[in-house]
């Protein structure tokens, strides 16, 4: 590697804090990040859906007494996009649709960041202590993360959600109780290998306590991946959440994009595909932007695929 | 010393191998254009070795894969420059060179691993996990040797067989060879070939060659590999080879038996020879000369007498004395201070001042030339200028003490 | 220049003149596992039966082929790993020292209460796999590793003050602006500055990065640095700038070293003493000087003479190496390990029947035909092959003209009978490392007392 700044020679800027530098890197990490223009773009569409949601209540009167569940205007089903009032247009039980796509939203945000929140925190703690401490631990960890995985995580959710009865909390319950296998596996797979590089022995020659080589030295640099996974998961949920609602496994009238699908479904064969096709949609939106955002991390981020 | 070190003048274009002038690489990167090759010619006469020496990243290995234009463009980017290159037929019959970095594909492609070839630091890197020794040495044969392997066939070998030998079966050919009257045909090209594999290995004096053609890469050590490699990039008798860092993976022990067998078969087949390393007491055991490069540029050049007893760069001089010998008492190690610079545009002045104790100001100011770059001495340092030369007072040029360090 | 402060841990009266590094019969196996059920199969011999003392303000170099065991024994001794068998002592008195070696050749059951609660005082005290508490830590602090690999030693997502002030964080030895003082010091000591404090460890060459990791080592002022390999990724400019660094904080310091390297240049100039490892053992032992001025040991000849000197002797200068590669340690050699490879070796160096198999592998095709081996020792086995011509074929290959001298030499009887055939060689008592005058060991049985007796 050159370098202009050896020993005995004065070329090095000046002198700069630990924050300024910390700072100064993660810039120069999102800059990289957002060069490419498909990341760009899908952080476009999160920002514009998070928007979204975070305005639900300026944009729409919220139903009372709970603003989750879709108004119904009995006096207007199946208005076309366009009606007056009605944007979207409105399903045959005269619920808007434009304020179950913005209140979809809210509840695709919540679900995600539970259920992402949730797994990564636990994943990584299972993944954790079977990767640092090893031996027995880490077999029985890693046995019961095999069966769950040998599962499909599509047909695992459904089979919970169908157990504990029609409800978004059971959804989200089944959904927590899938996804952290993965993260268990995959910080697991990285602690494994991170741990083997010499700066973890260099700690254990200084004499620092186990934990803090785990927090200072092994997490930090095995976290990457679980950000990447986490980032796909946050779309890949909602869709998986989606499907579970559309099967019905959701209370009735919930302000849920897959509920709306699966309401508005009867409609496509007469020629009403707004109630379907537009909810439809923004399913497809967020899972895409997630994806993209995705994958422009982990391009970045993997040291696999060359970043840092 | 061969006799192509002093190679009269006159012979000089006729004798060549290959002649690098003013080969410039570049390379894009986030903080800039990066000057990774930046000027650089030598020539390499006919049963010549010459080595390539200097520190980490000054663009060795860069040049080396010039030559057969191995460079992922992009990034990186042939910015000027021409690599001549006199095969032996048109060494014999006096035609003129190709310019390896403006062949069409299709002729690098035939040149690559047939007329010259390469031999890499990793050997475990670059042989196929998957494959049996003997199919990646046969491949050699099948692609730029096939004649050779219909060579002693009495009679016309029929035309399926003939395009097995350039491996262009079709699958129903194939299937076809695997009965009478051509199966035993078939056997026979493939008992050539093994024959010939057989040789190949023999030459780098492998212990039982049949076994080693039976094995995988991962069953051999390292030094075996890189007698794999080197019976591999022998086997088409090529006009060059060029070695990077061939031995700097192995034990001592071991590298020592290596460079034996490559400066060996490179007298059996008069091939010449890029030898490329960063240790300057293997290139002294096998060399003819020597060209140390620094920063992207060559300092000097000279036969290896030259070079080791009287080195006129101030970096060979430094190069030499860092090396730990009997001669140092501890602590008292000369060392170069400081790194290499930044390679990114870089100013017009010595690459070396910053490092140089002789540097004067026209060091940073005059960027100084390699005078002439043929198979004599060149040196590019002002202490070695005239000063009418440089347009400078006498005062302002380097004093270089001139006898060797 | 660090600022001087109480010495923390003040040895003990005496103690000055005793080794900082005690090795006594180091052994370090690591389990060969196979199969669904992990059994374990084997152990590769790392480390097998080391001993050495290191004084203080001394260096001590550790030579050898890679792969021999250097890294194993430096990691054993900084406590990085535990040792399968002997002991890693600090600062062990001579009397002390004695009394153990007297003790070996007492069986555990004869030995008296008294004798016993004196190992027990010491290993309790000087013993790192048995001490406690404060010892352990007093221990820990005067014992630094330096890596080979500049790259992976330093944690990429700390910044070089993290990197280097870790150590005084610790041991809770500064905090705030004093820290980054001391930090300033310690860089300073190693050639850099206040201006590397706030950059990550991928913006420096690997020079650099050396400079860093000494002066993460030094921080808590040790006594005993293990430098393993801390100059072989490095370009030979760069190398005499930490080799000049190294000597330099030594003198400063007081520090003593154990130098691992496989370059012999190198390890001459840093070392007072040195080991040449094969395999897991000691093969000679010498001081700098006197080991390359009269090398008693055909390992350490092939080293030098793979090594040539740069400077001196003529280019035409052959450069020998070692046929052969390094046995598998999981199945080290009988008699003396390196008699695979020994271009002096004489029948009684430890020819076994592994020898004669590898020899038929290598020039025959007989094996092609081999069906199994049942062995009565290393030195007698019968050798059953599929029919009686390939047997036939191999008794007279190894009565052949091809076979080395001193492997038929120790040939005790070869019989053939239908397909199988016997192989017998003369059993050989394992090497020992043996005083050849001053000081100098070395275990080859040329020169060693067993010579008398050849
Ligand atoms: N693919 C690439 N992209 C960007 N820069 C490159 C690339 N390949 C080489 N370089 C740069 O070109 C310069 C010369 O590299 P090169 O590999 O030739 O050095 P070297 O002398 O062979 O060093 P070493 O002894 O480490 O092999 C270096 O600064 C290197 O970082
Ligand atoms: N963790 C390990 N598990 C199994 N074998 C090991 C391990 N570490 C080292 N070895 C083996 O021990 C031997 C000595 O290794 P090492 O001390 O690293 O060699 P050196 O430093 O001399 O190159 C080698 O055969 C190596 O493969
Ligand atoms: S030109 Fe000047 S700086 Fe460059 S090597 Fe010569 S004396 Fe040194
Ligand atoms: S004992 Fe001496 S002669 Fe015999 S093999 Fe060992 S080193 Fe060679
Ligand atoms: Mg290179
Ligand atoms: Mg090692």
């Amino acid at each position: 590697m050159v370098d202009s700044t050896a020993p005995g020679t004065t070329l090095a800027p000046a002198v700069s804090g630990p924050l300024a530098v910390r700072l100064r890197r993660a810039g120069e990490l999102s800059r990289e990040v957002l060069r490419n223009p498909t990341t760009f773009l899908g952080l476009i569409i999160i920002v514009g859906l998070i928007t979204m949601a975070a305005l639900a209540p300026v944009l729409t009167e919220p139903n009372t007494p709970d603003a989750y569940q879709m108004p119904r205007d009995w006096g207007a089903i199946n208005e076309p996009p366009g009606t007056p009032g009605h944007i979207f247009g409105t399903t045959s039980t005269g619920g808007d649709v434009f304020y179950g796509v913005v209140w979809g939203a809210r509840t695709s945000l919540r679900m995600s960041m539970i259920v992402v929140g949730f797994t990564v925190v636990f994943g990584t703690a299972m993944g954790s202590i079977a990767g640092f401490v090893g031996g027995r631990v880490d077999e029985i960890i890693m046995r019961i993360v095999d069966v769950l995985l040998a599962i499909p995580e599509l047909i695992f959710a459904l089979a919970i959600a169908a157990v504990l009865g029609p409800s978004f909390a059971n959804i989200i319950f089944a959904l927590s109780v899938v996804f952290w296998v993965k993260y268990a596996r995959i910080i697991r797979g990285q602690i494994i290998h991170v741990k083997q590089n010499d700066y973890v022995d260099s700690a254990r020659v200084v004499g620092d306590s186990k934990f803090n080589i785990y927090r200072k030295d092994v997490l930090p640099n095995s976290v990457t991946p679980v950000v990447v996974q986490a980032t796909l998961d946050m779309g890949g949920i909602v869709l998986v959440g989606a499907t579970l609602s559309f099967i019905g496994l959701a209370e009735a009238g919930l302000a849920e994009w897959g509920v709306l699908v699966s309401e508005g479904q009867a409609g496509i064969s007469s020629g009403r595909w707004w109630a379907s096709t537009i909810p439809g949609a923004m399913v497809f939106l967020w899972a895409l932007a997630f994806n993209l955002l995705g994958d422009g991390l982990r391009d970045v981020l993997d040291p696999r695929t060359g970043g840092r | 010393m061969t006799a192509a070190a002093q190679l009269p003048a006159a012979d000089r274009t006729t004798a060549l191998v290959a002649s690098v002038e003013d080969l410039k690489v570049h390379f894009e990167t986030k903080a800039g254009v990066l000057h990774a090759v930046d000027g650089v010619s030598f020539d390499i006469a006919d049963g010549e070795t010459v080595g390539l020496v200097g520190e980490t990243g000054c663009g060795k290995s860069v040049t080396a894969r010039s030559f057969l234009r191995l460079i992922p463009t992009p990034p990186g980017k042939y910015a000027g420059g021409s690599i001549k290159f006199w095969s032996k037929e048109a060494r014999a019959n006096g035609s003129d060179p190709v310019d390896l970095l403006s062949v069409p594909t299709s002729d690098i492609l035939d040149i690559r691993g047939n007329r010259i070839a390469m031999i890499f630091q990793d050997p475990g890197k670059a042989l196929n996990p998957a494959l049996a020794i003997r199919e990646q040495v046969a491949e050699v044969f099948y692609q730029h040797r096939s004649d050779d392997l219909l060579a002693e066939w009495n009679g016309n070998p029929p035309s399926v067989i003939r395009r097995a030998a350039g491996q262009r079966s079709g699958k129903l050919e194939w299937v076809a060879m695997k009965f009478p009257p051509l199966r035993s045909q078939a056997r026979r090209l493939r008992k050539r070939v093994d024959d010939l594999v057989g040789e190949a290995l023999a030459e780098t004096q492998i212990p039982n060659p049949r076994k080693i053609m039976a094995s995988y890469p991962h069953e051999l050590s390292g030094g075996m590999k890189q007698r794999v490699m080197i019976a591999q990039a022998l086997a088409c008798n090529p006009d060059l080879l060029i070695a990077d860092e061939p031995t700097t993976a192995l034990d001592v022990t071991i590298q020592a038996r290596i460079l034996e067998l490559i400066r060996e078969l490179q007298h059996a087949h008069q091939t010449s020879v890029l030898y490329i390393s960063h240790d300057l007491s293997l290139v002294r055991r096998i060399c003819d000369r020597i060209a140390v490069m620094y920063a992207g540029r060559i300092a000097e050049i000279g036969t290896t007498n030259e070079i080791f007893h009287e080195p006129r760069h101030p970096y060979t001089r430094g190069l030499l004395a860092a090396v730990p010998s009997f001669a140092h008492e501890r602590g008292k190690l000369a060392a170069i201070e400081g790194n290499v610079p930044e390679l990114i545009s870089p100013p017009a002045s010595c690459r070396f001042h910053t490092r140089c104790e002789y540097a004067t100001e026209i060091c940073r100011r005059i960027d100084p030339v390699l005078d002439g770059h043929g198979i004599g001495r060149s040196v590019a340092c002002h202490g070695y200028v005239s000063p009418e030369e440089l347009g400078v007072a006498a005062a302002d040029i380097p004093r270089l003490d001139r006898s060797p360090a | 220049m660090t600022a001087v402060r109480d010495e923390p841990l003040a040895p003990e009266p005496g103690v000055d003149s005793a080794p900082v590094i005690t090795v006594r019969g180091v052994r370090k196996y690591f389990p060969i596992r196979e199969g669904v059920l992990q059994k374990v199969v084997g152990h590769v011999r790392a480390v097998d039966g080391v001993s050495f003392e290191i004084p203080r303000g001394e260096t001590l170099g550790l030579v050898g082929e890679s792969g021999c065991g250097k890294t194993t024994l430096g990691r054993c001794i900084a406590g990085l790993t535990d040792a399968t068998d002997g002991g890693i002592y600090f600062r062990l008195a001579e009397s002390d020292r004695l009394f153990l070696d007297e003790m070996d050749a007492v069986p555990e059951a004869e030995r008296t209460l008294q004798h016993q609660a004196r190992i027990e005082a010491i290993d309790l005290a000087h013993r790192i796999d048995r001490m406690k508490g404060d010892s352990w830590r007093s221990y820990r602090r005067n014992c630094q590793f330096v890596f080979q690999d500049a790259f992976s030693s330093l944690n990429p997502r700390q910044l070089v003050k993290d990197i280097v002030g870790r150590p005084l964080k610790v041991y809770k030895e500064a905090s705030g602006p004093e820290l980054t003082d001391r930090v300033v010091d310690l860089l300073q000591s190693v050639g850099m500055g206040r201006q590397h404090l706030y950059r990550y460890p991928h913006e420096f060459s690997g020079g650099q990065r050396q400079r860093i990791s000494i002066a993460r080592a030094l921080a808590l002022e040790p006594e005993f640095i293990v430098l393993d390999e801390p100059t072989s990724a490095l370009d030979v400019s760069v190398q005499s700038q930490i080799l000049n660094l190294l000597h330099e904080l030594q003198q400063e310091r007081g520090l003593t070293y154990l130098f691992i390297t496989h370059d012999l240049g190198v390890v001459r100039l840093m070392s007072d003493d040195i080991v040449v490892m094969y395999l897991g053992e000691v093969m000679e032992r010498a001081t700098a000087s006197e080991l390359f001025a009269a090398p008693r040991h055909p390992y350490t000849e092939a080293l030098l003479a793979a090594n040539p000197d740069l400077l001196e002797g003529d280019e035409e200068a052959e450069m020998r190496g070692l046929e052969g590669t390094v046995p598998d340690p999981a199945r080290p050699p009988q008699g003396c390990r390196f008699h695979t490879r020994c271009p002096a070796a004489i029948p009684q160096c430890g020819w076994e029947v592994d020898d004669a198999v590898a020899w038929l592998a290598d020039n025959s095709t007989t094996l092609d035909e081999l069906s199994g081996v049942e062995r009565a020792s290393e030195f007698d086995a019968a050798v059953r092959f599929r029919d009686s011509d390939a047997a036939a074929e191999a008794k007279a290959l190894l009565e052949g003209p091809e076979v080395s001298a001193p492997m038929q030499g120790a040939l005790l009887a070869l019989s053939a009978s239908g397909a199988e055939l016997r192989i017998q060689f003369t059993e050989v008592d394992p090497v020992e490392l043996e005083d050849v005058g001053e000081g100098h060991l070395t275990s080859c049985i040329l020169h060693t007392s067993r010579s008398t007796h050849l």
